[in-house]
């Protein structure tokens, strides 16, 4: 582990760059139709019942990351076996998102580049952050996230002067009952990107304030978790249902609609920056948790000595994951969500605080 | 050792970063498409026709008063199956590659059109380059390749001069529609609307219309103008709605800015005219014993623009009784809309999609049938508040009794 610490306001960026990170650019639940802000919303509930469990762990072992008290909690041979899943896992969810954010580029402004290419940039530059630590990191997300904002912002006047929100296309709500929301969530929105909070309980040891985790996370997760269902919810009042559930990447096409006053349209670039500043903080964080895991596990003195070779792999895996961009999807959604999200993130976390809760009980008498 | 690979380092990374874009192409190797045409050919290929900005001669035949230079665009033609292979074919004839991101106009000819569109946008809407944006006009009566090769004065590219006047009529006149690519895809995917397009005539000779000769008169021998809205069924054009008919289309659909009516009066016909400057329309379903009926509310606002008989425009009662006159006016014009397209089976007012927002339910089971059996039969009320705001810089017409 690195000794540096961050302060709230930091955990809290990263938080924030984290959650919106992928998540703003895919069609995140549009299974749901046009009530897909209902089912955001509700993932983020569950999910903040998720973040809830990952903290009290934390409160458990308040100065170590998830790979370091896993042995401690189910036993050494168990708990390192588990450590070394978790490891993987974050280091393939971060060769995912490198791979989705290779693919959307490549898919609306880049169709001649090769992806190994466009994935190499990037993930020299995750390798980079990662190497300088979190730290780094952190201060580098409280300057984005205000670009992140500012550009927000400014598409949210453009899409609502040019006239193009027509409120009535998200009418009518529920339309086939809770079912298909309910459906969402249970499948797609309550692991990302909220469950994929799992993340930060290897980051969470960084707080120099760490009674402050529950108020930063959860604020950091119920401001993610509005924004991005009001983002679907304008990207369904702009485009439809149809269109929302047709499109590679909605947000793309809304801002694509906006013309105002003939010269403030064709703002894709607002887009392509929000995915960079997006992407870049989710592998990060992926990339990082998964590099100080390996070398607390394997007791490398420093991350910094695992950040080249293990970047290599992620950006290997990246390219080699999948043949298609379809491919891709459907692991994403239909397999990595039912064999690695709901157990890493729901069932494991779960037990594991049922086991410390019984453990510690049955061992305060005998302290 | 390690001080040349430090000096090395930095160059290679240099060369790999600094060397320009992957796939660069120069602005003088680019064609500028600025609008699309889309026509059958005999043996059932698609001819599509491509206007490509002539740069030099487009600020050039400003400053020479439009006399000796070139023209301003010129037209390639190319067949295929498809759209996009046709576009790639065109690479034959063209001197430079086929750029689509400015594209802004696309013309489907009505031969096309009523056939059907089916298949024809998906290629734009996957194009990364092109811009669902891009204005649809139908040409109507002649093949979009003629349409597109008419020359225009005052805005000299022609595509631009098609979507000026599609964007002002709409908001002084609207007896046309300002329709984009995205409208039609989303109006043909939703199964409680067809979509409804302008349509664009050549008034002249089109031989003459793409000779340079053309815009040295002050009366060109072809112009394109607009004329009239098509209905579609589907991906079919089964008719079209010209006139006060195409006004009341537009009225149902909300897109009245700005228009004037003319109303009889004291028994003259067409004696008083009536601008409005603010219009708003309401649409909505009402479901009762699983039979759905429409009320179409009108609101809108204006002045008086015109007085050929002699009136008392101070007095309020006048006022009032004119304003019940303009909004029969409108709902004659409405009726007679609506009246047109329950004829033609066709719902392209979105009356289907208000029974989804009223009922789901209900509009799972007639979805199907919506278009041909519900909506010829469809109860719609119209109803209609037009308020006289003003009268000019005059009350009282200068006729008097």
């Amino acid at each position: 582990m690195e000794s540096v610490k961050i302060n709230a306001r930091q955990l809290f960026v990263l938080i924030v760059l984290f959650e919106h990170g992928s998540a703003i650019v895919i069609p995140l639940g549009v299974d749901a139709k046009q009530d897909v802000w209902i089912a955001i919303l509700l993932g983020l509930v569950f999910g903040l019942l998720l973040f809830f469990v990952y903290r009290r762990l934390f409160e458990y072992y308040p100065d170590q990351p998830l790979t370091a008290y896993l042995p401690q909690i189910v036993g050494a041979p168990l708990g390192k076996l588990l450590a070394v899943v978790y490891i993987t896992y974050f280091l393939y969810i971060a060769a995912r998102v490198l791979r989705d954010f290779g693919e959307l580029l490549l898919t609306f402004a880049y169709p001649e580049t090769p992806l190994f290419v466009l994935n190499a940039i990037m993930a020299l530059a995750v390798m980079y952050g990662v190497y300088k630590g979190i730290e780094v990191l952190a201060r580098t997300g409280e300057l984005f996230l205000t670009v992140l904002y500012l550009l927000a912002l400014a598409g949210f006047v453009l899409v609502f002067v040019s006239g193009l929100v027509d409120v009535t296309q998200l009418q009518p709500v529920l339309e086939e009952g809770w079912g298909r929301v309910w459906k969402t969530v249970w499948t797609e929105t309550l692991y990302v990107p909220f469950g994929e909070m799992i993340v930060f309980t290897m980051l969470f040891p960084y707080m120099n304030n760490p009674v402050k985790v529950k108020r930063v996370g959860l604020g950091g997760m119920v401001l993610s978790g509005i924004n991005l269902a009001i983002i679907m919810a304008i990207n369904i009042a702009v485009l439809g249902p149809d269109a929302v559930s047709r499109s590679s990447f909605p947000l793309l096409d809304t801002i694509r609609r906006v013309q105002v006053a003939h010269f403030l349209e064709r703002l894709d670039v607002l887009f392509m920056i929000a995915l960079i500043i997006g992407g870049f903080f989710k592998i990060s964080v992926f990339f990082y948790a998964g590099v100080v895991g390996a070398a607390h596990l394997f007791g490398v003195s420093s991350h910094q000595r695992l950040v080249y070779p293990l970047g290599l792999l992620v950006l290997l895996l990246s390219v080699a994951i999948a043949n298609n961009y379809i491919e891709h999807i459907h692991e994403g959604l239909k397999i990595v969500t039912f064999y690695l999200h709901v157990p890493l993130q729901v069932i494991i976390p779960v037990s594991l605080l049922v086991i410390a809760t019984i453990r510690r009980r049955f061992s305060q008498p005998t302290k | 050792m390690k001080r040349p690979l430090a000096v090395f380092l930095p160059f290679a990374v240099c060369v790999c970063l600094l060397s320009g874009c992957w796939s660069k192409k120069e602005l003088t190797d680019l064609a500028f498409v600025i609008a699309v045409g889309l026509d059958k050919t005999e043996d059932g290929k698609y001819l599509a026709s491509f206007q490509v900005v002539n740069p030099g001669n487009v600020a050039g035949a400003v400053q020479r008063g439009g006399g000796a230079a070139g023209v301003p665009v010129s037209i390639y033609t190319s067949t295929g199956d498809s759209l996009v292979e046709a576009s790639r074919k065109a690479s034959e004839k063209v001197s430079r590659l086929l750029y689509y991101a400015h594209t802004n106009l696309v013309v489907v000819g009505e031969e096309v059109a009523r056939e059907g569109m089916d298949g024809v946008f998906d290629a734009l809407e996957r194009n990364q380059q092109f811009r669902t944006t891009a204005r649809l006009v139908i040409a109507r009566g002649h093949s979009a390749k003629d349409t597109l090769s008419v020359l225009t004065p005052i805005d000299k590219i022609s595509a631009n001069k098609i979507i000026k006047t599609l964007e002002f009529s709409e908001l002084a006149w609207g007896q046309t529609m300002n329709a984009d690519v995205w409208w039609a895809i989303r109006s043909l995917a939703s199964p409680g609307r067809n979509p409804v397009v302008t349509g664009v005539v050549i008034e002249g000779n089109p031989k003459e219309g793409k000779r340079q000769k053309n815009v040295q008169s002050s009366v060109p021998d072809a112009r394109v103008t607009l004329k009239g809205l098509a209905l579609f069924k589907h991906a079919r054009l089964i008719g079209w709605a010209d006139g006060p008919t195409a006004r009341g289309i537009m009225w149902v659909l909300d897109r009245i800015h700005q228009t004037n009516l003319t109303i009889p009066w004291g028994g003259k016909r067409e004696a008083i005219g009536y601008r409005i400057v603010r219009a708003k329309t309401n649409v909505e379903a009402d479901v009762k014993n699983g039979q759905p009926s429409i009320l179409v509310h009108i609101k809108a606002e204006g002045d008086i623009s015109e007085a050929r008989v002699p009136i008392n425009l101070a007095d309020t009662g006048v006022l009032f009784r004119l304003e019940k006159q303009f909004e029969r006016g409108v709902k004659q014009e409405v009726a007679k809309a609506i009246e047109t397209a329950q004829r033609e089976r066709t719902d392209v007012f979105g009356f289907g999609e208000a029974v989804h927002r009223a009922d789901p339910r209900l509009w799972k089971k007639i979805e199907k049938e919506w278009h041909d059996r519900y909506f010829p039969e469809l109860d719609v009320t119209v109803t209609a508040d037009l308020y006289i705001r003003r009268t000019g810089l005059r009350n009282r017409p200068y006729i008097e009794e």
